[in-house]
């Protein structure tokens, strides 16, 4: 059960008001709002210890040691992983990135995508077909918007690499994942999970998915921006070279030579943001702390809500599967002939209700399918279902003068 | 076509909000085209229109209605009215800068830079003078014959008359800067005195005379009345004492002022300033174009000036 009492101390923005209005924050899928905690430990990393780890064996060097190590161990074993098994990035896109430019290609390697592709798991394959001379091909979801086994099955027999969005961002549907992950497998492939919209609201065993290689940012699951973590297998990660490279990755340089660290070490180029990484592990403690049951709960009963409630208007269409159990938190949906940004700002100007709109960086999905826009509402286990009403509320008024 | 209308608006916003700044640089945008509207990307008008019907759903939905349906309508109404009060605005500006009211020259009517209209102001003439309306386009010098008042003539092409009485303020606030435009433009120089109130009707007479029977020497004891308090002049006592100090004979102007010959001469002149149709003064005539009411010294130096401001 959420204590909602406790949820309206840690965010304060979910009592705020502006211009004499709470705030309905909707946004989820591009960012989660951020609980006192992580913000206080990552105040406390500037205030008390603001030192370099790793390097440093002065006291204040050795606290912040100590704390990313804690935060490395604690967010490793948020996705059942060993602790040299995750690299800090800045978000999923760098990840992937990551992952793009150091795997061993080969001219003529094919990697599969879904259709729902974030662009952030979609130009950096285009870009490969440019430079590297790889494949790309996108294996298209069924009708209603659910992965399309059969299909996968047929191309995933020459695949090198299956990168594939967990649960879309455009609309809020899981893949099945273990079973994509065999069959990869069993053709020899390895297979790249974008997780940036599970890691906050399910969770991921990344041993028991047998996943080779998975990325999620922290910044959408109540972790500070600019905060991300890539996820290899050890003996994976070993065989990667890094593509950026430089001071706290080797292990001894001489002017003409040197030797790399050890996996993660060797990809974590630089100073790290150890604010940013601390302030993850507070936020993964926090995730822990509330419950994926009890987040998938809420987030199921608002998504009823609201989905049971936008059927009084026909001309409201839902991307994706009708049952919102299939549909995470994520609500996306458009009118015929309506710009979705109008409406998204009309929500924000009558009842700060702060909505996405566009193509959600889903581009590609929506060329295809002739849709111009969306609107995206996206959950949280903070969202209430007072919110729910003050957003169907104001959509009701809208709905009488479009 | 909103783009420009709120360009407009967020400008003069602007000016005052930081917030107003950054609409008026995508207003700029907009109106450049820079921002069009793209899927992934709100344009500029389907941003001001969105608030606009979002405001008005707050409060009536048949008016969101209207607005969301008619919104061009709405934009091209905002932006005639927007024109046409920019016009407006710029003219008056023009207006103000030239004749010193938003209106046009002597004009009273509500002008924003001048809001108590002190630029207009007149000592009224008393209704003796006209059955004819008051109105600064039949003031004019044609047909005046201005020959028997005080003249410096330096053979300018520029001339410069000003009708005004000793007492009023109006003239009193306007006359330094007559005097100051003559100075500095070198321009030819009449001065009528219009007796617009009792207490100093009689220095009419007492001008006439100083004029007539020291020439030149009239000038400074001209700026004196124009420039000392008014209560030292509302009596022909105190007069006698300015006389005597700008060394006058004081029998020799008093036998002239008590001289029927001078009472004559001049009725004669304040019928010819009548022929003006003037309604007040300050008067000032420059090369006959009527200024009516004290203008700010731009406003009189604009006409002599080669290029309206130098
Ligand atoms: C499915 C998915 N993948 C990748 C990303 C990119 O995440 P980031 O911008 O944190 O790199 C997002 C962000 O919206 C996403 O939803």
């Amino acid at each position: 059960m959420l204590d909602y009492e406790k949820i309206k101390k840690d965010f304060l923005l979910v009592s705020k008001q502006i211009k004499g209005k709470p705030i309905v924050y909707f946004d989820n899928a591009c960012m989660s709002l951020k609980p006192r905690q992580v913000i206080d430990a990552m105040n406390e990393y500037y205030f008390e210890f603001p030192a370099c780890s790793g390097r440093s064996s002065h006291k204040l060097g050795e606290i912040v040691t100590k704390k990313v190590r804690e935060a490395r161990q604690i967010i490793a074993k948020f996705i059942n992983a060993g602790e040299q098994e995750i690299v800090f990035t800045r978000n999923t896109t760098e990840a992937i990135n990551l992952l793009a430019h150091t795997f061993p290609w080969v001219k003529g390697d094919l990697v599969l995508t879904t259709d729902k592709e974030h662009n952030s798991n979609l130009i950096p394959w285009q870009m490969l077909v440019k430079n590297k001379g790889i494949r790309h091909r996108v294996v298209k979801s069924k009708d209603d918007g659910t992965f399309d086994l059969e299909k996968y099955k047929e191309l995933a027999k020459e695949a090198r690499l299956i990168s594939m969005v967990y649960t879309s961002n455009l609309d809020g549907t899981t893949i099945p994942a273990k079973e994509i992950i065999k069959i990869a497998h069993e053709n020899g492939a390895l297979v790249f999970l974008d997780a940036a919209q599970s890691a906050p609201h399910k969770k991921i065993d990344a041993k028991d998915l047998d996943v080779d290689f998975l990325a999620f940012s922290g910044h959408k699951m109540l972790g500070p921006t600019g905060t991300g973590v890539f996820y290899a297998k050890y003996s994976l990660l070993e065989k990667l070279e890094p593509f950026m490279v430089g001071g706290d990755t080797v292990e001894y340089s001489t002017y003409t030579k040197h030797e790399m660290l050890k996996a993660p070490e060797k990809f974590e180029a630089g100073l790290q943001d150890y604010a940013g990484i601390i302030g993850l592990g507070e936020a993964v403690k926090y995730l822990e702390a509330v419950g994926f049951d009890s987040i998938k709960k809420q987030e199921y009963e608002l998504n009823k809500y609201i989905t049971d409630e936008l059927s009084r208007w026909p001309k409201i269409k839902i991307i994706g599967p009708g049952d919102p159990a299939l549909r995470s938190g994520i609500i996306s949906f458009y009118i015929d002939g309506v710009d979705m940004h109008q409406f998204a700002l009309m929500l924000d100007e009558m009842s700060n209700i702060m909505i996405r709109s566009g193509q959600h960086c889903v581009h590609s999905w929506f060329n295809d399918k002739k849709i111009y826009n969306s609107a995206r509402v996206s959950l949280y286990f903070y969202n209430s279902l007072e919110e729910a009403s003050v957003f169907i509320n104001s959509l009701d008024k809208i709905m009488k003068i479009i | 076509m909103i783009c420009i209308v709120a360009l407009i608006i967020f400008s003069i916003l602007g000016i005052f909000s930081a917030t107003h700044r950054q609409m008026a640089k995508e207003a700029l945008d907009c109106v450049f085209r820079r921002v069009t509207l793209r899927p992934c990307n709100t344009g500029f008008k389907e941003k001001i229109k969105s608030h606009m019907v979002a405001k008005l759903l707050n409060r009536s939905t048949f008016l969101a209605r209207a607005f969301n349906r008619y919104y061009e309508v709405f934009a091209w109404i905002f932006f005639i009215l927007m024109i046409a009060s920019t016009f407006y605005v710029v003219k008056g500006g023009y207006n103000y800068y030239l004749y010193g009211s938003c209106n046009g020259l002597n004009q009273s009517g509500f002008c924003a830079f001048d809001p108590k209209g002190e630029n207009n102001k007149v000592t009224e003439i008393n209704a003796s003078c006209g059955i004819e309306e008051k109105s600064e386009k039949n003031v004019s010098l044609d047909g005046v014959d201005l020959s028997s008042f005080p003249t410096k003539q330096v053979g300018a092409k520029d001339t410069i008359v000003l009708i005004g009485c000793y007492e009023c303020d109006y003239t009193r606030k306007a006359y330094p800067d007559i005097q100051k435009l003559v100075r500095e433009k070198k321009t030819n120089y009449i001065f009528a005195h219009y007796p617009a109130k009792e207490n100093t009707n009689f220095l009419s007479e007492v001008g006439y005379c100083v004029y007539k029977e020291y020439g030149d020497r009239f000038w400074s004891f001209n700026d004196y009345l124009f420039t000392v308090d008014k209560v030292e002049i509302y009596q022909s006592e105190y007069i006698n004492t300015i006389l005597k100090n700008f060394d006058f004979d004081i029998s020799k102007i008093n036998d002239c002022v008590n001289d029927s010959a001078t009472k004559e001469a001049v009725t004669n002149q304040v019928n010819q300033l009548r022929k003006t149709h003037l309604y007040g003064t300050p008067t000032v005539f420059i090369n006959g174009k009527a200024f009516v009411g004290p203008k700010p010294y731009r406003v009189y130096k604009s006409v002599l000036n080669k290029f309206i401001i130098f």
